[in-house]
């Protein structure tokens, strides 16, 4: 079906790819900057970031540092009262928090979760975070809302807008850290602005899409009643659009908890990001992993009960609110004084040291077979993709060196195929057989980039249009005049890679998930974990299996990416309209002809939304990932951190950020197409 | 004996310090806490020696490479174990601008080098002469460096020291740079759970260097010379082929503590620890699993006389 739709601008844009791959593939030999851009010819880029931003941040600097000033009362104010009430009342009030949201199963979560946090040690340190949270999330949710109510209010200012919240959600959050430490000084308030930074685009996107969806006739009954637009919109639209709007406090909560490492890196405060960071440090992965579930279970706790805020719930018992913050108090009253230190409970001590001896005699046993997996990988699927096959292929890897005849003998049988599909019908398939194997052989990272250029032109066009194309191409001249073009194609490369295995295991995952319930309960709770756990403790496992290098930036990026493709296609795959699935069952159609026929199709558009994420989740992991020792734009946004250049860092981030937005609105215009041709809007 | 030796050295650098008015005692003085527990044992007892003389110290956790900012604004006021070998960019540039202020060397005997855990050796017969490595680095080689060895080396930001000397000494290894020390850290344990092969860039005083036994492969001597004339040491057509120079570790803090803190600025300023000083006490945090606070406390009770000559005549 989608061949069909693009078979005629389609064909073209994959002809004119393999053209320009071809007149590249001829001149490379003899014109040495159609795959190395001259450093010449490239523009001073971030010396003028860096000039302009510096500029600009001396003259906000005293706003900027009031305005810092101001937010380190109420942090102070909450932190204080946070960490002196005693833990009983805490635990107490959160318990019947969660039973006023959500009755005993919410209540139970809460008490739980908390004692958990108790007895892993970590309470002051915990309660440090949650007031770093409880500060930035209403100033996101307010900062959000404000964008979403001016998209809203002015229709032109949509496509701006949905910009500017792309940027301020894939610009990797180190790349603009000297800059904020500029501004706002130093301390925990610059981490909780960079987590509001953050958060917000999510508040802003579900405000925008509410108050889309509300009802016209809602809207003219508030009009004919005669009520002013700030009456309409407070009185009538916003409740109206309160349950989309709650979806998006509740994801601003859980991006703001995402970022608590970031403030943990610049340090100013005693917090449960810094224990992770000092653990890591150490390559104690027990202690890091147990750092780091305190975090998960604030985020799972944070996550339930906002989300059932975001749901109409029934009335609980207000007696039990009442009687669990009464049993709160009596407990502290009785305790007081006597309770030993929250810092010196360390019941999972042992567990973690526990964990961190597995660790290392796992890896003591399994040493060569873990090696011989690395190297597989490495040999024949990660080298060939960055270098080409010409390159790759060696004696020491495959056992043989590569031949001019074997890249004769491999663009032999790729025109063969090739012509075949085009033969049967497949014109653009035949076509793309060829560009494919044509960048395989000659490897990622070494493409010419006029062929990029027009490949990715092509693509957008095909995709999204002439406007779309044009704005891509942009920004990848932007990108090459940047002198940043060869780190481009490295990430490009490494994450290109990630996603794609991402997608395969991913809708594999979630395929499976869809038909069978227990696997979804098994791969939930391991899909929560990795979405808020702070990747950094995933670091210390994968660098001991499988030592500093691309494989294991490569497991790093997959880890945390994969998540929104299981999810989005189970989603897709469960949710299809029941009135389709009969029909199928009534024509007689079996369980895996309705999977392929009706689900599958109708799932696309979902499935397609999660691979959309999965790329963006995979860009914003490059950054952690170059802890590991990656190269490319991620290990460029760490250089300009440690050399405090705000020009390069912002650049590169920059171009992080535009290669992220090229895949997503990519993506996304195929997504489009895919449900017109469904007849579904929206 | 050597604890009076240490003493005797302390009271000697000490000639100097005079006498200095306290300055504002009710403002606390911020120390810089960074990533490592041998700067936490460095700043605690610089703090507490403050705090005997009659300061308020507060402990600011802060990242160490971007740190700087904090200290020209004055949000912090001193980092007590700043290594020139690691040192971020913009520390330079804000020393040279006037903006932090460099106290003095801190006293410990810094080495870096290339090292590698003690099982090696077997592997590599002929360590640590660093000749040996020629013969022997298909062992270290990698999927990611084949068919050259591999070299583990410090994260880019902290520059390619390792890089440069597989490049002078003509060995046949790739450095791969680390990212993270974390990342460095967790190779050495690796190689020594899995007893495999490992080149590393790597320094002492470190914890790993004892935890995991390791040892420096013994490089031609390190001179200011063999990084300026190609033509001194082994490969005569190329510099950095020697070892590394010592690298210092020292004091810095905000240009301020003089005239707010004036005894203060003394006692940090005349401030030094050994390596001999601060290795056990390390060892009492990383290893035994003791409180820094807990394993200071317990020093500056057993060692008046290291600390308290010095707290005296900045204050009286």
């Amino acid at each position: 079906m989608l061949t069909a739709i693009f078979r005629e601008s389609g064909a073209r844009a994959a002809g004119l790819s393999l053209l320009a791959g071809v007149i590249c593939w001829i001149l490379v030999p003899y014109v040495s900057w159609l795959t190395v851009w001259p450093t010449a010819w490239t523009l001073p880029t971030t010396q003028w970031i860096g000039g302009g931003v510096g500029w600009f941040l001396e003259l906000m600097k005293p706003t900027g540092r009031g305005l810092a000033y101001l937010l380190e009362f109420p942090m102070d104010w909450t932190r204080l009262t946070l960490v002196n009430t005693p833990w009983p009342m805490t635990i107490g009030l959160v318990t019947a928090l969660g039973w006023y949201i959500g009755g005993w199963r919410l209540s139970a979560l809460g008490a739980v979760g908390l004692a958990f946090v108790l007895a892993s040690g970590y309470w002051n340190e915990s309660m440090s975070t949650l007031s770093l949270v409880a500060i930035s999330v209403p100033l996101a949710l307010v900062i959000g809302g404000a964008i979403g109510l001016l998209a809203n209010e002015y229709p032109r200012f949509k496509g701006p807008v949905q910009s500017v919240l792309d940027v301020m959600q894939t610009i990797p959050t180190f790349a603009y850290l000297t800059p904020l430490l500029v501004l706002f000084g130093f301390g925990p308030v610059v981490g909780l602005i960079a987590s509001a930074i953050y958060a917000a685009p999510p508040m802003a996107r579900n405000v925008i899409l509410g108050l889309e969806r509300v009802d016209p006739e809602v809207r003219e009954a508030a009009i004919m009643s005669g009520g002013t637009r700030t009456q309409q919109l407070f009185q009538v639209e916003i409740p109206t659009a309160s349950q989309q709007i709650m979806v998006g406090v509740n994801q601003c909560l859980m991006a703001a908890l995402s970022m608590v490492i970031i403030a943990a890196v610049i340090g100013g405060f005693n917090d449960i990001g810094w224990e992770v960071l000092l653990t890591m440090r150490k390559a104690q992965f027990g202690q890091a992993l147990l750092a780091g579930l305190v975090i998960v279970v604030f985020a799972v706790v944070i996550d339930r009960m906002s989300g059932a805020l975001a749901q109409q719930r029934q009335q609980h018992d207000k007696r039990v609110v009442w009687g669990l913050i009464v049993l709160g108090i009596v407990a502290s009253l009785l305790t007081w004084g006597q309770l030993p230190n929250v810092s010196d409970y360390a019941f999972f001590d042992p567990s973690a040291e526990y964990v961190d001896r597995s660790l290392g005699a796992f890896t003591a046993a399994n040493g060569a077979a873990l090696d011989g997996i690395k190297n597989g990988a490495m040999f024949y699927m990660l080298l060939p993709l960055r270098i080409g096959l010409d390159d790759a292929v060696l004696t020491f890897t495959w056992g043989f060196d590569w031949t001019a005849g074997m890249t004769l003998g491999l663009f032999a049988v790729a025109f063969a195929v090739g012509l075949l599909l085009a033969w049967r019908g497949h014109v653009v398939g035949g076509i793309l057989t060829v560009v494919a194997v044509g960048i395989l052989h000659t490897g990622v990272s070494q493409l010419p980039w006029p062929f990029v250029m027009v490949g990715i032109g092509a693509v957008a066009w095909v995709s999204g249009g002439r406007r779309l194309s044009i704005i891509c191409v942009a920004m990848l001249v932007m990108i090459l005049l940047s002198d940043l073009w060869e780190r481009s194609l490295l990430s490009l490369y490494l994450c290109g890679a990630a996603v794609f295995a991402c997608a395969v295991l991913g809708a594999l995952t979630g395929l499976l998930c869809a038909v069978s319930p227990l696997a979804w309960r098994i791969v939930q709770p391991i899909c929560d974990m990795l979405q808020t756990i702070p990747l950094f403790v995933f670091l210390i496992p994968v660098l001991m299996f499988f030592q500093i290098g691309e494989f294991s930036a490569f497991l790093a990026i997959i880890a945390y990416a994969i998540v929104p493709m299981v999810r989005y296609t189970r989603h897709g795959l469960t949710t299809t309209p029941e009135d389709l699935i009969e029909a199928a069952v009534s024509s007689g159609a079996t369980g895996p002809q309705i999977m392929r026929e009706v689900r599958i199709p109708f799932a696309a558009p979902t499935i397609l939304l999660g691979l959309n994420q999965t790329i963006l989740y995979a860009f914003a992991m490059l950054v952690i990932a170059a802890l590991i020792g990656t190269t490319g734009l991620g290990q460029s946004i760490y250089l300009a951190l440690g050399k405090a250049d705000v020009g390069l860092g912002l650049a590169a981030g920059a171009a992080m950020a535009m290669l992220a937005m090229i895949a997503d609105r990519l993506v996304q215009g195929f997504a489009d197409e895919q449900r017109k041709a469904l007849g579904l809007n929206g | 004996m050597k604890k009076t030796l240490v003493g005797a050295a302390m009271l000697a650098t000490m000639g100097a310090a005079q006498a200095a008015d306290l300055g504002d005692v009710n403002a606390p003085i911020k120390l810089a806490i960074n990533e490592w527990t041998g700067q936490h044992v460095s700043t605690h007892i610089a703090g507490e020696m403050l705090k005997k003389a009659g300061y308020k110290v507060e402990y600011t956790t802060a990242g160490y490479m971007n740190m700087y900012q904090a200290m020209a604004d004055g949000d912090l006021h001193g980092a007590m174990e700043i290594w020139s070998s690691n040192v971020s960019e913009q520390y330079g540039k804000m020393k040279d601008a006037g903006q932090v202020e460099e106290l003095s060397d801190l006293g410990l005997a810094a080495r870096e080098g290339i090292a590698y855990p003690a099982h090696v050796e077997a592997m590599c017969p002929g360590l640590p002469a660093w000749e040996a490595l020629k013969a022997c680095s298909a062992k270290f080689a990698t999927a990611e460096t084949l068919p050259m060895g591999r070299l583990v080396d410090y994260p880019a930001d902290w520059g390619t020291p390792g890089a440069d000397r597989m490049k002078g000494l003509e060995l046949p290894f790739k450095a791969v740079p680390a990212g993270s020390e974390g990342a460095l850290v967790t190779e050495i344990r690796a190689a020594t759970e899995k007893k495999s092969p490992l080149l590393v860039t790597f320094w002492q005083p470190h914890w790993a260097m004892s935890k995991f036994d390791m040892k420096f492969v013994a490089l031609p001597a390190g001179e200011a010379a063999c990084y300026e004339d190609a033509s001194w040491g082994p490969n005569p057509n190329a510099t950095s082929d020697c070892d590394f120079l010592p690298s210092r570790i020292f004091k810095a803090g905000w240009p301020g503590i003089k005239d707010k803190w004036p005894a203060a600025y003394e006692i940090l300023k005349n401030y030094r620890i050994s390596t001999e000083q601060q290795q056990p006490l390390m060892g009492m945090v990383d290893v035994d699993g003791k409180k820094v606070e807990d394993v200071v406390a317990g020093w500056m009770a057993a060692n008046e006389g290291v600390w308290k000559p010095i707290v005296d005549a900045a204050t009286k």
